[in-house]
């Protein structure tokens, strides 16, 4: 095992900061472990297997739904609901994937943001079921991980665990695999890897632990509602990692970190959140692609200035 | 089932698709010529409809200011998308697409803020011009006399595509384009220039949209997401890349939706994504698109 000195020391930080933080600050870490997660498992898809989906809003929501409706309609124990929420969210991860993928590129991006449009709908007007818009609030969770410390021992617990397996999906063959299939599509194919079943299986998996994350959002948050599913949510993990950098595996999870607290930074000082954001996102994808992570290797710095410098001398040559 | 009933949710799915064809006529142009898809597209929509409501007012019933707005924001609106694609949108043509799709999301959160910043947060409705305000008889129901004239509006603007794109030196260099951008380089002509003309034409036709459904809906923020996902989903229903596409594709969408309302209301808005995804079903590409290159 490479590399497990930082991860681990992150999470003694973590458990210690659990004992020490005011409840308000500490719930504004849940949040964060339960986006971290949300962006890894998207990143699967997106850094891994090279392929845009702009509905993963559809799995984080369903996750939601699963704890929230099952507690309202069937007092369904949270801890069933815990299994089956990720459950689900293969399930339909294999539908929509399924579907989507037999589309390339842009189309793909299209329309699992179409299917996420779709639930949404479902979520808003299925008012029976799903409460519409005013969503599900109550005690739904068990009354121990409603207290602050140990729910966030237990979402740093799942957000961990999660994370490893993930970290293991990316690294067996499966996952070398997916990104030999983003690296060079043709290629892959014709050494005979099927990119169909590979890409619907990343799909699923990222499915899966989308829904989990939307569990943990269920924890901090005890409620859901449909603007869980909506497709400017299903934005929010592709660009924590475009800003943590997606070619690395935690790097969504930093751009989850730095998103939260820049997004609380900002807030004090200024309504512009958006505007705030927007010209950051920009600079990013313009002159960083590599993200954050990028940022932190001296390659990223240089290939960032090589691209600032380019880019002057072709205003100089049109100027 | 009740003729007149039928007729007038048909007829509202064809307004629906008269704004909605407009909207993507300009998405899928874009696309075409440049391969990118422009999320803060509908950020331009929801800048025309916002500045008519600044020029109209509330209610004051200074008529004639309509039709001033209504030819006012259009050209503010294109001379927005001329400074956006100057600034920002040509230097992302050769990026992938993800590169491409995050700076224009970057556009979208950036215009929506400023919009806020300008108009606020609050609900704005607009007076049409009182020629086009009343009912017309439609059998037996009564219908706004407006709807009919943002029908014509699209068919004008079609038909104005049309010509354009098929009688004009301009329209000839923009297919193109479409075609193979680099053999067009060399004939000489100048693509750089082109692709901010096309890029202009785009956000016209997202301003002649959002000005014409100003009098129709609630002037306010969010309007720019909403129409985006519905652009989209005609864009792509109809292929991308085609004007004719995006006509077929915002007549399928106004026909489910009136089908939708008429058949189980509360689930009409959820037809406009089942009709998507069985439209890729079959053809992943879309109805006049043409498989990936």
């Amino acid at each position: 095992m490479r590399r497990v000195g930082l991860p681990v020391a992150l999470i003694v930080v973590l458990v210690v900061l659990s004992y020490t933080l005011p409840t308000s600050r500490l719930l504004v870490l849940e949040n964060v472990l339960a986006l971290a997660l949300f962006a890894v498992a998207t990143n699967l898809l997106l850094g891994y297997g090279g392929l845009v989906s702009f509905g993963q809003a559809s799995f984080y929501g369903l996750g939601a739904y699963v704890v929230a409706a099952s507690w309202a309609h069937y007092k369904t124990p949270f801890w069933v609901a815990f299994i089956l929420a990720p459950v689900a969210g293969a399930v339909l991860a294999l539908v929509v994937g399924a579907l989507a993928l037999r589309t390339r590129r842009l189309y793909f991006a299209l329309l699992t943001l179409a299917f996420s449009q779709l639930f949404f709908t479902v979520a808003e007007k299925w008012y029976g079921f799903t409460q519409g818009d005013n969503g599900i609030f109550g005690t739904m969770i068990p009354s121990k991980l409603a207290e602050p410390q140990a729910g966030f021992l237990f979402v740093l617990a799942v957000t961990v665990i999660a994370m490893l397996i993930l970290w293991k999906v990316t690294e067996s063959p499966f996952g070398l695999t997916l990104r030999a299939i983003r690296e060079n599509r043709e290629r892959a194919e014709a050494l005979g890897v099927n990119v169909y079943w590979h890409q619907l299986l990343a799909f699923i998996i990222s499915g899966a632990f989308c829904a989990l994350a939307g569990v943990l959002f269920v924890v901090h948050d005890q409620a859901a509602y449909p603007q869980l599913l909506d497709w400017t949510k299903s934005g929010d993990p592709v660009l924590v990692s475009v800003i943590g950098g997606m070619y690395t595996f935690l790097g969504p999870a930093v751009g989850a970190l730095v998103y939260q607290y820049g997004h609380d930074l900002i807030i004090e000082y200024t309504t512009h959140w958006q505007l705030v954001l927007g010209i950051v996102l920009l600079a990013i994808v313009l002159f960083v692609p590599d993200g954050l992570a990028g940022l932190f290797s001296l390659a990223g710095w240089r290939r960032a200035g090589a691209r600032v410098r380019s880019i002057l001398r072709r205003q100089a040559e049109v100027g | 089932m009740d003729l007149g009933n039928v007729a007038i949710q048909l007829l509202s799915g064809m307004t629906v698709a008269g704004y909605l064809f407009m909207v993507s006529a300009g998405m899928t142009l874009v696309f075409g010529a440049m391969r990118v898809i422009n999320i803060a597209h509908g950020s331009f929509y929801m800048y025309a409809a916002f500045i008519v409501a600044a020029i109209v007012g509330k209610g004051t019933g200074a008529s004639g200011m309509f039709w001033v707005a209504l030819l006012v924001a259009p050209l503010i609106v294109a001379a927005m998308g001329t400074a956006t694609e100057v600034t920002i949108m040509r230097r992302i043509y050769t990026k992938e697409h993800l590169t491409q799709l995050l700076a224009t999301f970057a556009l979208f959160y950036i215009f929506a803020d400023v919009a806020l910043q300008i108009w606020g947060g609050a609900f704005r409705s607009v007076q049409a011009a009182p020629v086009l305000t009343g009912q017309v008889n439609v059998l037996g129901r009564s219908f706004p006399k407006y709807n009919f004239f943002v029908m014509g509006v699209a068919v004008v603007v079609g038909v104005a595509m049309w010509l354009l794109l098929q009688r004009t030196k301009l329209g000839w260099r923009i297919r193109a384009a479409v075609e193979d951008p680099e053999l067009l380089a060399a004939t000489g002509t100048n693509v750089r220039l082109l692709f901010t003309t096309v890029f202009t034409i785009g956000a016209l036709l997202a301003g002649v949209a959002g000005a014409v459904v100003a009098p129709l809906v609630s002037v306010a923020p969010g309007l720019d997401a909403g129409i985006l996902v519905e652009a989209f989903i005609v864009a792509v229903i109809g292929g991308l890349g085609s004007i004719a596409g995006a006509a077929i594709g915002a007549i399928i969408l106004g026909l489910f939706q009136a089908i939708g309302i008429l058949w189980v209301p509360t689930w009409a808005s959820a037809f406009t994504y089942i009709a998507m995804i069985l439209v890729l079903a079959v053809r992943p590409w879309g109805l006049l698109g043409t498989p990936e290159r």
